[in-house]
């Protein structure tokens, strides 16, 4: 089982230096693979027959979708009355729903990007699919701002280009700056997707049996031959861009976290907020690769590249973001109540113990309690038992987004307090945007290689043809 | 406006209406038949070659049509040759009517847009409005554009032309022009008061020596008249004036919402509520009025009262009969026991009118018994209070005497004997008013000849065989009598929409053959009257004036000064008993803003929330927490539904002398133990269909009808009700739109137990007042900083801040303060902020930048504004006549009940409703009423979180709104701390229906789907002024502007002006030391203030009451 892994001395970080893996402790391959048999067991799933999973998910994910459809035809021909969105509670599931995704996005910039940087090498065997998993999920959280406005033709007003009216957008607004920090995440994700898709694209246009798929992938590969070249400034490139998409790890969810933060409404207004909902993300962004793993591992039998210790070290990563996510929690009752703003506390009150308060007990238990089963390195390693910790904390995460939305239900005036019940177009935007990102995941998996096989190649041990963990230009002379 | 687009629209409209048939079709849905009587059918066989030519033509004509080779509309334009006098398009004009309800008027001036009416507002002119008014004379507008009208005159329910209803009256009526001597004619109305139409019916019933004139008036005055002819021993009319009164005791009467004159009561009375410190405005603490209130469901009056005891309707008369003793009556029986509460209050209210030497005034509500209107008028005289704030005077009825309840049990019980040979109903409804136990609509059937007038196809009208639409009165002329008998000559703004008839001109056409106007008959009557009365001066400048100021001089009913009999008290029968455990009193009343049901397809009265309960487009069986308690009654604010919008209530069963119901419950905190009250109005099934942008949701019995019919448990015998009613729990549910749940303005803290206030209703006490002037500056947090926080509320122009701390009162600087503040307040704050301790000075101001005058620097001083508003709490009464102001100036759209239910009400103001006192003792509770409408921050929390900028100040301070812009990210709403934005989820205004068009406000543009709109101090008139002022070369005076809420406002509530004016009035009010800034302490910087709510209570009163 352990294979034993040539060490490249100059590289190999000291022993004090804090760094938490070393690749001979923790094989990140299972098995023994050659070059060849990672690029069989990787590439040619896109080649084979699909297992039936992966037609249960697309199908699921496909009939979502339809449905997506339908209420989204529905909401354009009438308006977002028909969700249960009303005056106090003016943002309702669209909100919620957009703040989710875009925190589960998270993972896959940070995967990709920080931990690379991070040199964190077991980052490889999950990153290719968690950038796509990014991508997907902003795709859907870009998708609510747009369906909650009430005159969404006019989308194109938050940004700002030249017209004659002189109109231009308002940039004391957060929304302004939403605008762009969604887009400018979008985009750099989605390049940084792509370039680190190339080599691989070569590799399948290189073994594609059919003709068509052969012209797709070459035309996708950007003319990529594999020459030292290529790879001296793919790695740059890909260095750079993981530059780039640092920040914005960090700055989305800040600037998503100013929407409430720059407002007045009690509880909404606090700093805690942008170190809150970046660790919210990443929290809910890994619980969302691990729900994805787990299934996509056994059914295409990839335990030999996702390993146990992946799923381990994802579920540390869900523990120590938890507990800061939790320490948000307490910092915002702590500092309600220390605060001694009436507003501030009587709002806290109505949070816990009002009519949502339900909502509240239900975040703190997916996100506080159930998560405390992460201590345990028998459940980290269990499939059944992570999947089920990650299921929790995605629900949990959600309703730590409807807590803060529900929160407009009781504010400053008690005559004007309400409240807000979700209509059968709420549910179905939300599902629906499921479906989309389902159907898009499942297409990625059906036609992409989910998980890199340069980088795995890469990671092959030097005596198997691989690069002993370092990329080729690492290498090279 | 053109004869023939009226006569085309009556051809196009008669033809809808048919379809409304009684004949043939189902009665329940007439318009689901295909085929209606009278419609045309295709009778030829359809060829394919014909339908292929057919169809060719069509798709030819269809492509030709698209082609618009003359751009201009099909009819000629004929433009003004010579331009109407005064008409300038763009600039309204008012015109002075009178609006009409129960037979009283109240003057109203009525703004026209190029000839089309488009607002209402009060006649300062006139005496039972003093410009002020009332919900229901405002959308009474609507009621003009309703699309449901009827249409044309119909014979058993076909079109036909007007002519021919005459001819077949006077075909029942006269023989060769002679009147046929043995016709028994009946004719019905309302109560008249109009001097022209009570001599037309005159002139008719001489004519017709078998003929009976009966009125029914389904919210009878009858035990009022009665009363007085009790106590004086002839029907007199009584008129209150509140601004001598300094103790009021009101019995069951909400003087201050309903009833004749209820308009200037409420001026009058707020008068004597307004306590300032600058006596232009208001008055000194010492000259506040006090009132109590003695009644069983909470009112507007009782809600504003100092004292508020709530007393079954029954018990009321042994409350005044010990009150009565108490004064020195011996001569009074006795009473029945008093609860407790109730019984140790009398004394010192008895106390309290006697010291006052007859600066007293007692108010007794038309539903109560004959005989404690004849003990309050009884009292008035005793305590001398006629001729100082009591007046008698002649009757302002047409015919006072015997008109009551049981007229129509006699015409209805002559019906069946068929001893009823022609009936004319004018302008009323007893097929869906008349008691239950009166079978006006089956005794129909037994009369030969009937026509009915009404404005609608109402229950009656479609029992009648004849019916002839009837004209708006803005469409008509008439003339009509106010509360103390002012007459008012009616004009109409506008020709009949629908080619209506008034009463006056049916009838003149009835009994003389050449057709004549309103305006002639009208006129003659006055003519003659001019002669009779031997006035001085040409008639023609006596009709002008009359006409153009709206009252008619030296029209007031005269003075009488009545002698009291003794003797009535003798024969006074014995009041009730309490109510007997397990059995309710039941009490109908008027729906406070659909009346009787004539407007109940009004949809600005159905959506305006109701004064105190704040309900819409239901009724309710009103119990209080006790009785509900008991019952297992439950209103229920559940999570999916709303606090603000979805109450699901307990239905019950309603059993009232043998006659069941089922209708929602609701419990009201302050309703009296052991009775209900239940409003008339609702469930009707033939009040129209255009109402709502939702339709009509089942009601409790599951009938497509609004609310249930409370006429189907009325007796003819006990119209107001009494006891023996039951109530009876079901296990089925009712959603209710209520659109304020929240009751109270605290929290209960979880940890410290303390009860955290909110505080947005700041009050006190006239002590508190006197004690420490500023109270209500102190917020409900930050509490050291009060004095901070108050130099962030805007303030007139060179007024110091400092200054005003207790310095202008005479308040002497060493006296310790240990005023109290409001109990409850702000969790932890301990010890009482003084004025004295001057606040930290190591803390900063809230705002980095300096107060700033205007946005503008360049601007001319006289263009340097800065718009305000201020609303005295004292004196709002909560009864909603700003709201219906506001929906008709700003053409805000009427939503239906089920868009309410979802919290999505678009009024832009909110009459908030808080009690105030212990949860578990309703009875002690005191209620607060609150308009809350957008305050115009000048530091507004929704202007910087508008991603378009589509929210932005003006240079004179507005927080303007520019729908155009709007793309709807609702982020403005969220961030509003006052929450007074109003969103369109959905395409709420009606760009469809034709004549609702006609009525809106041309200076204000209708919001379509996806845009916010709010409160905007109503910029189309500010902006109006000032193009006004312009051109005269002056700046805008004081008082010039005035805001829709503001002109409707009975009290006079509220006030709008400059702030750079230091003269202005809401500067002056600003100044007051009870004004104070909602939510100051965030650093909105409000615009608009609230003055807080003071009470006068009596130290004597036991505690609680």
């Amino acid at each position: 089982m352990a294979t034993t892994v040539e060490l490249d001395h100059r590289k190999r970080p000291p022993a004090d230096s804090g760094l938490p893996l070393e690749p001979e402790m923790h094989p990140l391959v299972q098995r023994p693979h050659t070059l060849v048999s990672v690029g069989e067991a990787l590439g040619d799933i896109v080649f084979k027959p699909h297992p039936r999973g992966w037609w249960l998910g697309f199908l699921a994910g496909f009939a979502l979708l339809q449905m997506l459809l339908v209420a989204i035809a529905w909401l354009f021909y009438m308006g977002v009355g028909i969700w249960g969105i009303n005056v106090p509670v003016a943002w309702g599931f669209a909100i919620v729903n957009f703040v989710w995704w875009i925190g589960i996005g998270h993972a896959g910039t940070l995967i990709s990007a920080i931990l690379l940087l991070l040199h964190q090498k077991w980052r490889t065997s999950i990153n290719r699919f968690s950038e796509a998993m990014t991508i997907f999920a902003v795709m859907c959280a870009g998708m609510f701002p747009l369906l909650h406005m009430g005159r969404p033709w006019f989308f194109y007003w938050l940004y700002p280009f030249p017209n004659v009216a002189g109109v231009y957008p308002q940039f004391r607004s957060p929304l302004t700056w939403d605008v762009f920090a969604v887009t400018t995440y979008f985009t750099v994700s989605l390049v940084f997707w792509y370039i680190g898709l190339i080599p691989d694209l070569a590799s399948l246009r290189d073994s594609a049996p059919k003709r068509i798929q052969r012209i797709i992938y070459g035309i996708l590969a950007l003319g990529w031959r594999g020459s030292a070249i290529h790879w001296r400034r793919y790695e740059k490139v890909y260095l750079l861009l993981a530059g780039l998409s640092t920040p914005l790890v960090l700055s989305v969810h800040t600037v998503v976290s100013f929407d409430f933060a720059v407002s007045i409404v009690p509880l909404w207004h606090a700093t805690i907020f942008p170190p809150f909902f970046v660790a919210g993300a990443i929290f809910s962004g890994f619980a969302m690769v691990v729900a994805l793993a787990i299934p996509i591992r056994r059914w295409y039998h990839l335990e030999d590249f996702i390993t146990d210790h992946h799923l381990d070290l994802c579920g540390k990563v869900m523990l120590a973001t938890g507990m800061l996510v939790c320490y948000g929690y307490f910092s915002e009752v702590w500092m309600a109540w220390y605060g001694h703003s009436l507003y501030e506390w009587g709002t806290t009150i109505e949070r816990l113990f009002g009519p949502y308060g339900w909502s509240y007990w239900c975040l703190i238990f997916c996100n506080l309690v159930v998560p405390q089963l992460l201590w345990s390195r028998r459940v980290r390693r269990s499939d059944f038992w992570l999947m089920l910790v990650s299921i929790f904390v995605l629900i949990g995460m959600w309703f730590e987004r409807y807590v803060i939305v529900i929160t407009l239900s009781r504010e400053y005036i008690p005559a004007a307090w309400g409240r807000y019940a979700p209509t059968i177009w709420d549910y179905a935007t939300m599902f629906g945007s499921l479906g989309l990102f389902l159907t898009l995941f499942f297409l990625f998996v059906r036609y992409l290689p989910m998980i890199s096989m340069a980088e795995m190649r890469e990671l092959l041990p030097k005596n198997q043809g691989g690069g002993g963990g370092h990329s080729i230009t690492e290498n090279a002379p | 406006m053109s004869r023939e687009r009226t006569e085309q629209q009556r051809i196009e409209l008669a033809v809808e209406s048919a379809t409304d048939s009684p004949t043939g079709v189902s009665d329940a849905e007439p318009w689901r038949d295909e085929f209606p009587p009278g419609a045309m059918e295709w009778t030829d066989e359809v060829s394919r070659r014909h339908f292929l030519t057919l169809m060719g033509a069509s798709l030819a004509l269809a492509g030709a049509a698209g082609c618009n080779i003359r751009p201009a509309p099909a009819r000629k334009i004929v433009p003004y040759t010579v331009q109407p006098d005064e008409i300038t398009p763009g600039v309204p004009l008012f015109f002075a009517t009178a609006h009409p309800l129960g037979g009283f008027g109240t003057g109203i001036l009525v703004r026209s847009n190029e000839g089309r009416p488009t607002k209402i507002e009060g006649n300062p002119d006139h005496p039972s409005s003093l410009g002020g008014t009332d919900p229901i004379a405002q959308a009474s507008l609507l009621d003009l554009y309703d699309p449901d009208r009827s249409a044309a005159s119909t014979h058993n329910g076909l079109p036909i032309g007007y002519e021919q209803v005459i001819q077949a009256v006077r075909k029942e009526l006269y023989v060769l022009g002679e009147p046929k001597k043995n016709v028994r004619l009946r004719i019905l109305t309302e109560t008249v008061t109009s001097p022209t139409l009570a001599s037309a019916i005159t002139r008719l019933l001489q004519d017709f020596p078998l003929a009976k004139w009966v009125q029914h008036e389904p919210i009878s005055r009858e035990n009022v008249r009665e009363g007085s002819r009790l106590a004086f021993g002839r029907v007199l009319n009584t008129v209150y004036d509140f601004t001598q009164a300094d103790v009021i005791l009101a019995l069951d009467a909400d003087f201050l919402g309903f009833g004749p004159g209820h308009v200037r009561y409420a001026r009058d009375f707020a008068r004597r509520r307004k306590v300032r410190i600058d006596s232009q405005d208001g008055v000194k603490p010492e000259q506040m009025n006090r009132l109590y209130a003695v009644e069983s469901m909470p009112t507007s009056t009782g809600s504003v009262a100092d004292h508020r005891l709530a007393l079954p309707s029954s018990l009321i008369e042994s409350f005044l009969r010990d009150v009565a003793r108490e004064l020195g009556m011996p001569e009074v029986p006795p009473s029945r026991t008093l609860p407790p509460q109730v019984q140790s209050s009398v004394r010192p209210i008895a106390e309290d009118l006697k010291q006052r030497q007859g600066r007293v005034a007692i108010v007794v509500g038309e539903h109560l018994p004959p005989t404690v209107h004849a003990l309050a008028h009884a009292l008035h005289v005793h305590l001398g209070a006629v001729g100082k704030t009591i007046r008698y005077t002649e009757p302002v009825e047409a015919r006072p005497e015997p008109t009551r309840l049981s007229d129509l049990k006699t015409l209805v019980s002559e019906m069946q004997q068929k001893q009823v040979d022609v009936l004319l109903i004018l302008s009323s409804n007893p097929a869906y008013t008349a008691p239950a136990d009166v079978p006006f609509a089956e005794a129909l059937r037994s009369v030969p000849f009937k026509l009915h007038l009404g404005t609608h196809q109402d229950e009656t009208g479609v029992l009648c065989e004849w019916h002839v639409p009837e004209a708006h009165y803005l469409e008509t002329w008439g003339d009509i009598r106010g509360h103390d008998g002012t007459v008012t000559i009616q004009q109409p703004l506008i020709a009949p929409l629908y080619g209506g008839k008034s009463a006056i001109e049916l009838l003149a056409d009835i009994t003389a053959a050449p057709y004549r106007e309103g305006y002639d008959i009208v006129r003659d009557y006055w003519r003659k009257r001019f002669t009779a009365e031997k006035r001085n001066g040409i008639f023609d400048v006596f009709w002008q004036e009359s006409v153009r100021r709206g009252t008619v001089v030296d029209t007031v009913a005269a003075p009488v000064t009545p002698v009291l009999q003794k003797e009535w008290l003798k024969n006074a029968p014995v009041p009730p008993d309490a109510p007997l455990e397990g059995q309710f009193e039941i009490n109908f009343r008027p729906d406070p803003l659909l009346y009787d049901g004539r407007y109940a397809n009004n949809g600005w009265l159905q959506e305006c929330p109701k004064p105190v309960t704040r309900m819409t487009w239901d009724n309710a069986v009103y119990m209080s927490p006790a009785t509900a308690q008991k019952l297992g009654v439950k209103v229920d604010f559940r999570w999916t539904g709303g606090e603000h919008g979805r109450a699901e209530v307990t239905v019950v069963e309603l059993t009232y002398r043998n006659r069941t119901v089922k209708a929602p419950a609701w419990v009201l905190p302050g309703h009296a133990d052991g009775c209900i009250t239940v409003h008339l109005g609702f469930g009707r099934t033939r009040a129209g269909k255009h109402v709502a942008f939702s339709p009509n949701e089942p009601n409790a019995e599951g009938k497509p009808v609004r609310g249930f019919n409370a006429y189907l448990l009325r007796t003819w015998d006990d119209p107001w009700g009494g006891r023996g009613a039951t109530v009876k729990p079901t296990s089925q549910t009712y959603f209710l739109a209520c659109v304020q749940g929240r009751w109270y303005t605290t929290q209960r803290d979880p940890i410290s137990g303390l009860e955290m206030d909110r505080k947005p209703v700041r009050y006190g006490t006239l002590e508190d007042y006197r004690r420490f002037p500023q109270f209500a500056k102190i917020p409900s947090m930050a509490v050291g900083e009060w004095e901070l926080i108050n130099e962030n509320v805007p303030m007139p122009k060179g007024y110091e801040t400092h200054a005003a701390h207790g310095h202008a009162n005479g308040h002497s600087h060493d006296h310790d303060h240990t005023h109290p503040t409001q109990e409850g307040s702000a969790h932890g704050h301990n010890g009482s902020p003084s004025h004295d301790n001057h606040h930290d000075h190591r803390l900063r101001p809230l705002t980095m930048y300096r107060p700033m005058e205007t946005l503008a620097p360049d601007l001319r001083p006289e263009q340097r504004r800065r718009w305000a508003m201020a609303v005295d709490l004292s004196a709002c009464t909560g009864c909603s006549a700003c709201v219906i102001a506001c929906v008709s100036e700003n053409n805000i759209p009427v939503v239906g009940k089920t868009e309410v239910t979802r919290g999505r009400i678009m009024h832009w103001i909110n009459i908030d409703r808080y009690y105030v006192g212990p949860e578990d003792k309703p009875e002690q509770l005191q209620t607060y009423f609150q308009p809350r409408m957008c305050v115009q921050c000048e530091n507004a929390p929704c202007e910087v979180v508008c991603p378009v900028g589509a929210t932005v100040h003006s240079s004179d301070g507005l927080n303007d709104m520019a729908y155009n812009r709007c793309v709807g990210t609702r982020y403005c709403s969220n961030n509003c701390p006052y929450k007074v934005r109003r969103f369109n989820f959905l395409t709420y205004a009606d760009w469809s229906t034709g004549t609702l068009k006609l009525g809106r406000n041309p200076e204000v543009s209708i919001r379509s789907r996806g845009v916010m709109e709010k409160c905007t101090f109503c910029v189309q008139r500010i902006r109006y002024a000032e193009i006004v002022a312009e051109r005269e070369g002056r700046s805008i005076r004081d008082g010039e502007i005035v805001t829709a809420c503001q002109a409707a406002c009975p009290s006079g509530a509220i006030v709008f002006g400059d702030l750079n004016d230091p003269d202005s009035v809401v500067s002056r009010w600003k100044k007051e030391p009870t004004n104070y800034g909602l939510l100051a302490e965030l650093n909105t910087r409000p615009r608009l203030t609230y003055l807080a709510a003071l009470r006068n209570p009596n130290p004597a009163m036991p505690k609680g009451a």
